[in-house]
């Protein structure tokens, strides 16, 4: 008799832990990631608190209960001998495997769609560079606030972000933009993984809406180079973040006044006239081809 | 009896799971098990958390140029919301999981930002975004032809704010099939200067601008375990009325003082409005897939068709020219209608394959086309001292572009710590830009774009504290769009990590563009590179605080050559910019006093370069911050702002601000 109370209670016991877990049993290896709470209890609550959780509640990834070892591996090695050989980091892992990881869930996904064109993925930048995975709230996995956004890209990206602090730059630096308004870092169709606006057209567009166009009569380099043929969108010392140091100089390194068309086999060598630069009249060429961005009405460009 | 409570017992634990498993029809919505949901933050935690920033800004006197001071910084005294950062969190999920707002730069301020995330756990999720930007550009030396004669204007010159918002709503988020819907909107409007352009003369004049683009856009996701679709239709509604005028009145001489055949032209009277109006269509279709454990592949078609129709109309009246029949006019109308059409086709197709355990290869391409055509119709009416004469006028224009790259590049993990990379990439294309009937030289304009590049670069951790990346392309081009586009280049990009001690982390970051156009007539030798360090330091676990700096020495050299359009005499056009460029921020945590531990922030940035434009700008900053309670927090801020050009002095400039204020924290 007392052998079937203490099996029924076995049963039940069972049964408890079972229903706690709402999981089918456990693949071999696995422990489960209240196992892994045990010693890592801080990861884990900040864990249950960001999205990721949802690998760890949902049955749709197949990793109900074992959210942990989706990414780390199966565990049981490192709980009989726990150290850091014998459990999977994936943030020490080369860059390819860590993605691999990563994308396992996330190829599913439109963010990654640009990804063989991204330098990121081309340079070996592995996800975990950027994202805190088991973090949460705004400046956990996924940054939102402009600010961190940016000091995160300009801890790599110095050099870009030394351009900000020229006088003439997008407001980045006041917070008032992000890098990534401009930029996918997870890769884009477009040179420089830039954002898009419409499907395809520029991602400057996004704020100059009044340069989209089209123009009865464009300005070429506008659509076959970019606003980057004239100008330095992260910051200049120049006026209207320009290339050159005067509009003049923009302007004739392209309309060099060639005397026959195409002789260079490059687009707008030949001279629009034979303005006399020496008077200061003709030293803004913009002051007339104000249009320069196009023009809906006039095939110089002047209104 | 024994058996029957054994047999219950075993039966009823082990049923739970199995109705666990089960989804529970018509549950009523408070019986919902909470421990299903992940509850963003504990119902223990408050239901609002967050701090808001609240002060008055001080200005003082702008020494030096107030246009330019507006022109790059802008910030004025008064008021100020500076920031606000909260979250919402209904513990028991009913309209929402968890809601975050954040603003910033409220009170006549140049950047006022609003953002705003709500969610609810495999509902919905919500994001908008309001961002009022003002745009004063007032820099003489960009565009004032009459300097030499002492005045001061820049004849391009713009007051206006850009608005810019954008809501999205994704439904069933987390779901395999995920709709959403968006609308953005961009709009503008101001006043501002520029000229009215006629034959023999620039007037400024005054100009109002008013633009307004919106976008509608919706799709679903389709994402399932192993491949990713997304089908979006979106389209945009355009409009833009600018305007030009001057009253009558007034005489405005224009930039030209000398007379022409012994007459002074002028302008008394002016009214020019463009009504500008367009639509667009676009589509996208994006795919992920993970076809088998060692292919992926990626796919994207992006089809747009953007379209305006323009009505102008100008009169105009004074003393004119028409140059080509030498004829002087008094008064003038000119109406124009326009119209293009942009179809623009994109599309990418790439594979990455992983046929050995250390290899992957990666091959894409990318091509972009679009063809803009644009027809416009003038009429201008001239009358003066004789009879009427009317000129009319039809011109076609287009514009076309085709684009096309494919990469191939294979990686190698040569252990673990070592990857290499190597690759290639062809790029060609054609483009046409003509007018017609041609008028002068201009007519139509072709090139043809050929580039191959190899492509190389090494990621090497021998450590995890040290990381090393380089990259670097070589390209060799028979033909470029522009003189001054990518030809014959050398680009290289290096970055270093290093983390020396626990407290102290260090980057460094190289780049280098080396691009040559040796075709005659061309000549152009480009270079430019960027040398950067950077550090962080915080010691004793960032006890008393930390510190963080970086520099960057940048240099650009450019030399291009032109004919003088005047004397067709050879010239070369020099670029030179020698900049030096430092950040660097104290954060101390200074002396406990009666239990208030204030901290001390100081530090700023400078650039200084010299060259074509040599400029020094400066941005000392300090604040102070004193936490009165764990609810309260007064804080100062000092920040100065020093501008100076060698070239151009009467733009430099000099002020001071200083901001004291509250945060309220919760």
């Amino acid at each position: 008799m007392r052998s079937i109370k203490l099996a029924v209670l076995l049963l039940f016991a069972a049964g408890l832990t079972t229903r706690g877990q709402t999981a089918p049993a456990l693949p071999a290896g696995y422990v489960g990631s209240e196992t892994c709470k045990i010693c890592h209890e801080d990861i884990y609550t900040a864990f249950g608190k960001s999205s990721h959780n949802a690998v760890e509640t949902g049955a749709k990834r197949g990793w109900e209960g074992r959210a942990c070892e989706s990414c780390h591996g199966p565990a049981q090695m490192h709980t009989e001998s726990p150290s850091a050989a014998t459990i999977r980091n994936p943030a020490k892992l080369a860059a390819a495997a860590t993605d691999k990881i990563c994308l396992t869930c996330h190829l599913n996904q439109p963010t990654h769609v640009g990804r063989l064109e991204s330098s990121h993925a081309k340079d070996q930048i592995a996800c975990t560079s950027c994202h805190k995975v088991h973090a949460n709230g705004p400046n956990g996995l996924v940054l939102r606030k402009p600010a961190a956004i940016n000091e995160q890209c300009a801890s790599c990206h110095t050099n870009v972000w030394a351009q900000f602090q020229r006088p003439n730059h997008h407001k980045l630096p006041e917070g008032a933009m992000s890098c990534v308004d401009c930029h996918n870092p997870h890769g884009s169709i477009r040179p420089a993984m830039a954002q898009s606006f419409a499907a395809n057209e520029p991602g400057c567009l996004n704020c100059h809406g009044d340069k989209r166009g089209p123009f009865t009569f464009e300005h070429g380099p506008v659509r076959f180079e970019g606003c980057v043929a004239c100008h330095e969108p992260h910051g200049s010392a120049n006026p209207r973040l320009l290339a050159r140091q005067e509009v003049r100089i923009v302007c004739l390194e392209c309309h060099a006044s060639l005397p026959t068309v195409n002789a260079t086999g490059t687009i707008g060598v030949v001279p629009p006239s034979f303005h006399d630069l020496r008077s200061p009249r003709f030293q803004n060429c913009t002051v007339c081809h104000q249009k320069i961005h196009g023009s809906y009405v006039d095939r110089n460009l002047l209104r | 009896m024994n058996r029957l409570i054994a047999l219950i017992l075993l039966v009823v634990p082990l049923m739970v799971p199995i109705h666990a498993q089960t989804p529970a029809p018509q549950a009523p919505a408070e019986t919902t098990p909470a421990a299903e949901t992940p509850s963003p933050v504990p119902s223990a935690e408050s239901w609002l958390t967050g701090s808001v920033d609240v002060g008055y800004r001080w200005r003082t006197d702008v020494g030096g140029s107030l246009d330019t001071y507006r022109s790059i910084v802008n910030l004025g005294s008064g008021p100020k919301m500076l920031g606000a950062d909260f979250t919402l969190t209904d513990p028991k999920h009913r309209a929402f999981d968890q809601i975050r707002v954040r603003a910033n730069g409220w009170g006549d301020e140049p950047y006022q930002t609003f953002h705003l995330d709500a969610k609810k756990s495999k509902l919905y999720d919500f994001r908008a975004d309001y961002r009022d930007m003002a745009y004063f550009n007032f820099l003489p030396s960009y565009a004032d032809p009459l300097l030499s004669r002492g005045i001061v204007l820049n004849e391009q010159s713009f007051d206006m704010r850009r608005h810019l918002a954008n809501f999205q709503i994704d439904l069933l988020p987390g779901n395999w099939f995920i709709p959403y819907f968006a609308y953005d909107r961009d709009s503008g409007s101001g006043t501002g200067a520029t000229t009215f352009v006629t034959d023999t003369n620039e007037f400024p004049v005054p100009n109002t601008l008013r633009d307004q683009t919106s976008l509608y856009r919706g799709g679903v996701r389709f994402e399932r375990s192993r491949f990713h679709a997304t089908l979006e239709q979106g389209g945009t509604t355009f409009k833009d009325d600018q305007s030009v005028f001057q009253g009558s009145g007034t005489t405005n001489f224009g930039n030209v003082a000398t007379s022409i055949f012994g007459q002074k032209t002028d302008l008394t009277n002016l009214l020019a409005a463009y009504g500008v109006r367009g639509t667009s269509i676009y589509s996208k279709a994006l795919f992920t897939a993970e076809a088998t454990s060692w292919l992926d592949l990626y796919g994207q078609f992006l089809y747009s068709q953007p379209d305006t129709n323009v009505h102008y109309q100008q009169t105009d009246t004074g003393n004119l020219l028409l140059q080509s029949q030498l004829l002087f006019y008094s008064s003038q109308q000119y109406l124009v209608s326009a119209a293009a059409k942009l179809p623009h086709t994109s599309g990418s197709l790439g594979v990455e394959i992983r046929p050995l355990r250390r290899v992957r290869i990666v091959q894409s391409w990318l091509t972009d086309r679009l063809h803009n055509a644009g027809s416009a119709s003038s009429t201008q009416t001239l009358a003066g001292t004789g009879a009427s004469q009317q000129i009319a006028a039809l011109l076609t224009s287009s514009l076309v572009t085709n684009y096309s790259q494919e990469e191939i590049d294979v990686f190698y993990d040569a252990t673990s710590k070592l990857t290499l990379h190597g690759g290639y990439r062809y790029v060609w294309g054609d483009a046409n830009d003509a007018v017609l009937p041609p008028a002068g030289l201009m007519s139509s304009d072709q090139a043809k774009l050929r580039r191959n590049v190899g492509i190389g670069g090494v990621t090497f951790r021998p450590t995890q504290k040290l990381t090393v990346r380089t990259d670097a392309e070589v390209a060799s081009s028979g033909g470029a769009y522009f003189r001054t586009s990518l030809y014959d280049y050398q680009k290289v990009h290096a970055q270093a990590r290093y983390q020396a001690l626990t407290s102290l982390s260090l980057a460094a970051d190289f780049t280098l563009l080396d691009n040559n156009n040796p075709v005659p007539g061309v000549n152009y030798d480009y270079r430019s590179r960027q040398e950067s360090l950077s550090l962080f330091w915080s010691p004793l676990g960032a006890k008393f605080g930390d510190f963080q700096a970086s520099y960057t020495r940048s240099t650009l050299h450019s030399n291009i050559g032109y004919l003088i359009p005047q004397t067709l005499t050879p010239q070369t056009s020099l670029y030179r910019d020698n900049a030096h460029t430092a950040t660097a921020l104290f954060n101390v945590k200074l002396p406990t006093v009666q239990g208030i531990a204030p901290k001390l922030s100081a530090g700023g940035s400078l650039f200084i370069s010299s060259g074509s434009r040599a400029t020094s700008y400066y941005q000392p900053l300090a604040t102070l911050w004193v936490p009165i309670n764990k609810k309260l927090s007064l804080f100062a801020d000092w920040k100065y702002y020093g501008y100076g050009e060698a070239f151009y002095l009467y733009e430099g400039f000099r002020t001071n601000l200083v901001t004291t204020g509250l945060r309220f924290t919760r």
